[in-house]
Parts: structure tokens; sequence; C-alpha cells
């Protein structure tokens, strides 16, 4: 082996040796890209599972799902989590705007997560005031968790599904603290519901 | 007979009235609009207390309690909007000033854990600039040590050889 070539050996040797030596330092001051960043938000039946969905519905019962929230933002995040009720012509978000519902929220989950965690809390609803007359049902009042609130929402007989469709549905807000403002995270889950006379 | 019942009346109004005076959080009887105050200052509260555990976190603080508790917070702000939108305004405003308590002693543990996470942060810093500046620089003054001591044994080793002579065999 030549004198040049050993030359080179050490010279490698003493980058790689700089290198490690560095890495303390280097670990410090560079700052690698995390992964790809975003939130979950889902809902699952009265069991935790996604199955055994409250959809034929009366009034005066208590139905149970759970509704969930993920956070992979890469920090602590501050989440607001609106519940909405609507009837079939009344809008949903839209998810190629991101515009939300323009529908006011009936309920509203604060939930606050640390980055890879989530969290499920309980959702019970009930109806009161339904009624049915001529191929119409109305739906007066929906208590969330327990608390009412008047919604006054009518649905026509859907004749291709057979049934009275009404739609409770959740929406995903995220606070930014750069404008100290929340926004709509372009996420929202639905559950059909049909009323019905009895179950 | 009036007169004394007008003598009790005025009687138990001015106790009142003082006790009210001297009293901070006896009696909650707020109007509509000072409750949604109250639950407008206690959501300002819960961001100001999350910007202050956020910026923690980012000075690598284990937030994990601040979180829980703001949890707690959060929910009791629910119930207070929730209170103060069924026209409940005195629960709304006594669920508010609990919130605010929450919050703000959210805000105050996590400007405490971002002062000592600052402080680690600083030590592991000038530790770890201490390591790399001692560990490149005696780690390059014993590589040139031993490349010195390789070159001389190399150019010994080359002095010492015998010139030979080769034959061309074709």
């Amino acid at each position: 082996m030549k004198l040049e070539d050993c030359k080179v050996v050490f010279a490698a040797v003493g980058l790689i040796g700089v290198l490690i030596f560095a890495s303390p330092m280097l670990g410090l001051v560079l700052h690698l890209p995390g992964g790809e960043k975003f939130s979950e938000l889902w809902v699952l039946g009265p069991r935790h599972m996604a199955e055994d969905y409250p959809f034929n519905v009366t009034a005066g019962v208590n139905y149970l799902v759970y509704v969930g929230v993920g956070n992979h933002m890469g920090s602590s995040t501050y989440y607001v989590v609106y519940v909405k009720f609507r009837n079939e012509t009344e809008p949903l978000p839209n998810m190629t705007t991101g515009a939300p519902s323009v529908l006011a929220p009936l309920y509203e989950y604060r939930v606050f997560l640390e980055d890879n965690s989530s969290s499920e809390v309980p959702l019970t609803f009930s109806f009161s005031n339904v009624s049915f007359s001529g191929g119409q049902s109305t739906v007066g009042g929906l208590a969330i968790n327990g608390v009412p609130f008047g919604v006054d929402k009518s649905v026509s007989w859907d004749a291709v599904n057979s049934g009275y469709f009404y739609q409770l549905f959740m929406e995903l807000w995220i606070y930014d603290p750069a404008s100290n403002g929340f926004s709509f995270h372009n996420r929202f889950v639905t559950r059909w519901l049909n009323m019905t006379a009895s179950v | 007979m009036l007169k004394r019942v007008l003598r009790a009346s005025v009687s138990f109004l001015l106790v009142l009235a003082l006790a009210g005076l001297f009293s901070h959080g006896v009696f909650v009887v707020c109007g509509a609009d000072e409750a949604s105050t109250s639950v407008g200052d206690a959501d300002v509260a819960v961001r100001q207390a999350f910007n202050a555990t956020l910026d923690a976190e980012r000075a690598g603080a284990n937030v994990s309690g601040l979180i829980l508790r703001l949890n707690e917070a959060g929910r009791i702000l629910t119930e207070a909007e929730i209170a103060l939108g069924n026209g409940n305004s005195s629960e709304a405003a006594s669920k508010a000033v609990q919130c605010i308590g929450i919050a703000e002693s959210v805000k105050s543990d996590a400007d405490v854990l971002k002062a000592s996470a600052l402080d680690g942060a600083r030590t592991v810093f000038w530790m770890s600039l201490t390591f790399s500046v001692v560990g490149i620089a005696v780690f390059v003054v014993v590589l040139m040590l031993v490349w010195r001591w390789f070159k001389g044994g190399y150019v010994r080793k080359m002095l010492g050889m015998k010139p030979e002579v080769a034959h061309d065999e074709a």
C-alpha cells in the first residue's frame, strides 16, 4: 500500500471520528422533519366498537355512542368537537372547500391531547316532542349528555330507504396559537338516525 | 305595626348590602351580560394556559399533568357555556370563575416548568458542546500522532528495503 493511499484512509477515519464526536451537538442543532401531521376523529358504538350504532331511534330513549379524537400533529393540541343535528336538506361540512356546516352547534367537547395520544368521550342523546303527521316527522327536542336543546327539525318520508332520516354529526375544530382562534379541521363524522314511532 | 315592618325591611336590606360589600363571592347574582363576560374571560384564560403549556412543551418539559388539568378546565368551560345558553347566568358565572382558577394555575405551573426545562436544556447544550469540542480536539491530536508514528515507520521500512533488479522473462 502506498503512503498516499494510507493518507486517504487516515483522512476518512478522521472525518468519521469528528462526526461521531460532533453528533451530540449536531443532534441539538439539526432538526429532522417529522412524519405527516394529522388528526383523527371517529365515532364508535356503545361497546367502543364500530358496531351496534343506534339507527332506529324513538322518543324518550337514551342512546350512547363514543366520540374519539386522536392527535398526531407533532405537539400538544387543543381541539373542539361540535355536535350538530340536521335534516336531509340542511348542509353538511364541505370537504372540498374545507368549510364547516353553517348549522349552529348544539353541544361541544373541549379536548386537549398530547402528541400521539387519543381520547374517547361518551355522547348520550335522546329525543323528545317527536310527532308524525302527513308523511312528515318533526323532532322538537334533543338532549345531549342530559342537556336539553330545542331543535325543531322536520323531515319527509323517504320512500326509497323507508324512513324518516335525521343526521347527528360531529365536526373537529383545532386551535391555532398563532391566530389565537379555532378553525375547522376538515374532519367530521356522521350517524344517520331513522326516527320511528316505536322501535 | 307598619312602622315596625318598614324598619325591619330597611334593616334587612342594610345588612344584605353590607354583607355584599364586605364579602366577595357570597352572593353570585349575575346578569346575563356579566355571566357572558365571565365565560368569555374563562375562554381566554384557557387559551392562554394552553399557549403557556405549549411553550413549556417546546422547551422540553413534560406537560402530561398540565394537559390533564386543561381537560378539566375545558370540561368546566363547556358546562359554563351550556349554563349560559340555558339562561342560568349564576351557574355560568360560578363555573367560569372555577375554570379561570384552574387555567391560571396551569399557566403559572407551565411558566415554572418552562423555566426549569430551559435551564435543563442550557445545561445539556453546554455539556454537549464541551464534549464535542474537547472530543474532536483530542481525537484529531491522537490521530495526528498516530499518523506521524505510522508515517515514520513506513518511511523507515521503505529505506530499509534492498533494491532488486527485475528480469524481463520475455
